[in-house]
């Protein structure tokens, strides 16, 4: 018997009865110790007189302390950007996770107020044919309609989980490169990093294309295959404090806010 | 000027500095010190540029150094210094260890490496700019490693010798600094045509003139005087320098150092009941003394703090300062300390403006601008340096260093600052200037030895001396 009541027979209703809330828990705690841990070591100290440039100045900043380094990006590596920031983060993986309709409808099971998102049509469909959340049983197939009008031509899961998978498969690949290359910052735990999300997302697509008509997976086969997909899931999920991973839910906001605060509005730079 | 020999203050200053330094060796005990030291000194911010780093290496672009190697991209650089943290600082680091990259220098070969990290980094900050996680790798570079590397004995002894000449105040015992000192002073003098306002109580303007800005641009002092006495200011100046490059020590990493150092400048100024500290140096000087003076001293100063350029700018805004407007083709380079660490990137640009029609940006300014590859210390590490700086202290430029390897050491860093410096040179080039106007002695000597290197003729001015020149 699993934890919501379930019973645990097979990977699939392990994850889904059990290993859920060891996850939740898990990211819980991480969560909790690496902003207690930022607490704890703030210090008080005076500060000199800011330079003021005015609100103006300071909104310009702002944006510009999220948008500079982006545009440095694309100036001076081009490939990195396209792959890491377009395809892995951009139209990839983030939209995939928030806003894909099959993970909509899960979290919405699990925190109610996410229906929001289905119930102003901004889920993205599954494939451009269809928007139903399974394509397993025999359904009549027509053209997305959806909020997203034509763009659900390339904004749908299929796409999207092609465009992820290129993005971490190049990060991957930069990785063994920077590592011939004898460069010290790539770490072994970044493979396991970068694995885990591909693993999660082939299981993922793998998952969602069981079926194209004639049947390529049975029952079974499709429950393992969605088990383990939600099971890495919930293995990033209980990674993500302890691993480059709490920059999504941390570390990218307070540094950028910090930066903004340090250069833009205490020393004025314009 | 004479070489002057070597006086007993210098000899028994070469003995005390080099007793704390040697380039062999790894000492254990030293290391452990200096990482505790590293690590109890950690806040918040130092925090999450040590925890959040995700290896994207966005930033290896930024630095100039990483068109040397791009095993000295920033993120390289920083990186050991998260070994070590990583290793200490963190229970995983602990039981994964290698998984983590955390582990913690075990031979003489991991402190070289350290070393060369620091040496090339300049503390520029445009890493921190183009992180997309906010990270300041440079301050971890400059600080945590610098640190760990002088305090395990490998820091440049010239640039030690300075710390030790302007914390014990010696420069007041050397003769030829003096000399350099009074001449500046004889000439403004009679640039002036009357007596200096030498050490005056509660002036509105204290012109804070160390002995580095009297050696190495005496034009700009003499610029900021005219400039100040012609806008009817009331101001003045000491009679003596107060300090050499203040905080020389941070440039070594020696924090402590360099609070003590600005704690005991607080005091020397405070003397002078001073409204507001006027400075020339655009280098590390600046944000040392209007942003860290504060964090270093527990209380905001008495006085305000700006640099000239900030002075000129209002100044010539309030119609105090009259300017003869040419058509030189001029532009402004800032310094990265002034401008990305200190903020101060429009102010230059309206004063060139002021005195010249021919102002022009370079292709890379403000935020975005091109470091000149010499900070950091790395403007000290080369021959011509330790060979005027010899003459200066009456010693061979041999005794500035304290053996062989670091010698190699310096001539390596020399070599890849003239690749380093490139990347300004072109930017200065495509701007078309025939005249390079920046306030940063280091900055100074860079651009004008790379524009030496790549056949750029240009001149290379102080903006004091630029503005004195063109007062009406």
């Amino acid at each position: 018997m699993g934890y919501l009541g379930g019973s645990v027979t097979d990977v699939y209703s392990f994850a889904v009865y059990y290993f859920f809330w060891v996850a939740i828990a898990v990211f819980a705690f991480g969560a909790v110790y690496r902003i207690a841990k930022m607490v704890l070591f703030w210090r008080r100290v005076v500060k000199a007189e800011p330079r003021n440039r005015g609100v103006g100045a300071w909104i310009i900043g702002l944006i510009r302390t999220f948008v500079d380094p982006i545009i440095f990006s694309i100036k001076t590596k081009p490939h990195d950007f396209l792959a890491g920031m377009v395809a892995l983060h951009l139209v990839g993986v983030i939209p995939l996770i928030f806003l894909l309709a099959h993970h909509v409808a899960f979290f919405a099971y699990w925190f109610s107020p996410y229906k929001i998102i289905a119930e102003t049509g901004l889920w993205i469909p599954l494939s451009v044919t269809t928007s139903t959340l399974t394509i397993t049983s025999p359904i009549e197939v027509k053209f997305v309609d959806s909020i997203w009008g034509p763009l659900t031509v390339v904004l749908n899961g299929d796409v999207l989980a092609i465009l992820a998978i290129l993005g971490t498969a190049f990060k991957i690949g930069t990785k063994v490169m920077e590592q011939i290359h004898g460069l010290r910052h790539v770490r072994w735990s970044d493979y396991f990093s970068l694995g885990l999300l591909l693993f999660i997302l082939l299981t993922g697509y793998m998952a969602a294309r069981h079926s194209t008509g004639t049947v390529t997976m049975d029952v079974g086969t499709y429950r393992t295959v969605l088990g383990l997909h939600i099971l890495g899931a919930e293995v990033l999920l209980m990674l993500l404090p302890f691993s480059k991973y709490w920059h999504i839910v941390f570390g990218y906001w307070y540094g950028k806010l910090h930066e903004w605060y340090d250069l833009r509005v205490q020393k004025g730079l314009v | 000027m004479e070489q002057m020999a070597p006086s007993p203050a210098v000899k028994q200053l070469l003995e005390e500095v080099k007793r704390n330094i040697s380039w062999e060796g790894f000492p254990a005990d030293k290391l452990e010190k200096a990482l505790a030291e590293a690590l109890s000194a950690l806040d918040s911010v130092k925090l999450h540029f040590l925890e959040n780093c995700v290896g994207c290496a966005a930033c290896a672009p930024a630095c100039p150094y990483y068109y040397v190697s791009e095993k000295y991209g920033p993120v390289e650089k920083a990186e050991l210094a998260r070994y070590m943290y990583r290793k200490e600082g963190t229970i995983l680091g602990k039981l994964l260890g290698p998984l983590l990259n955390a582990k913690k220098p075990q031979s003489e070969k991991d402190l070289d490496e350290i070393v060369e990290a620091v040496y090339r980094c300049t503390n520029c900050g445009a890493c921190y700019v183009s992180c997309p996680f906010g990270i300041d790798s440079g301050l971890i570079i400059k600080g945590i490693l610098g640190s760990i590397a002088t305090k395990t004995g490998r820091a440049p002894t010239l640039i030690a010798v300075f710390d030790v000449i302007e914390r014990k105040k010696l420069f007041l015992e050397i003769p030829s600094f003096m000399y350099i000192w009074n001449e500046v002073m004889k000439k403004a003098e009679q640039a002036l045509g009357k007596p200096l306002p030498f050490d005056k109580k509660g002036a509105e303007y204290f012109l804070l003139v160390n002995m580095a800005d009297a050696m190495f641009y005496p034009d700009a002092v003499i610029g900021a005087m005219r400039a100040l006495d012609r806008a009817g200011l009331d101001w003045t100046l000491p009679s003596k320098p107060l300090a050499f490059r203040p905080p020389i020590a941070a440039v070594i990493g020696l924090q402590k150092q360099a609070k003590e150092m600005i704690k005991i400048l607080d005091e020397d100024i405070s003397k002078y009941e001073p409204k507001n500290v006027v400075l020339l140096d655009g280098g590390f000087v600046y944000p040392w003394l209007r942003f860290q003076m504060p964090k270093a001293l527990g209380r905001r100063p008495s006085y305000r703090v700006l640099h000239i350029v900030e002075l000129f700018e209002k100044l010539i805004k309030e119609g105090k300062l009259k300017l003869r407007q040419t058509d030189d083709k001029v532009t402004w380079h800032d310094p990265c300390q002034l401008a990305r660490r200190g903020g101060v990137t429009e102010e230059p640009n309206f004063v060139l403006s002021a005195a010249s029609k021919g102002f022009r940006k370079l292709p890379h300014h403000g935020a975005e601008s091109y470091c000149c590859g010499g900070g950091g210390g790395i403007g000290c590490m080369n021959m011509e340096m330790l060979e005027q700086m010899g003459k200066l202290l009456g010693v061979s430029s041999k005794d500035l260093v304290a053996s062989d390897k670091e010698l190699e050491f310096i001539k390596k860093t020399a070599e890849h600052w003239s690749i380093a410096v490139k990347r300004k040179i072109d930017d200065v080039k495509k701007s078309g200037a025939e005249i390079v106007v920046t306030a940063c002695p280091v900055c100074m000597h860079s651009i004008a030895g790379g524009s030496q290197l790549y056949g750029l003729k240009i001149q290379v001015r102080h903006i004091a001396a630029y503005i004195g020149e063109h007062i009406e």
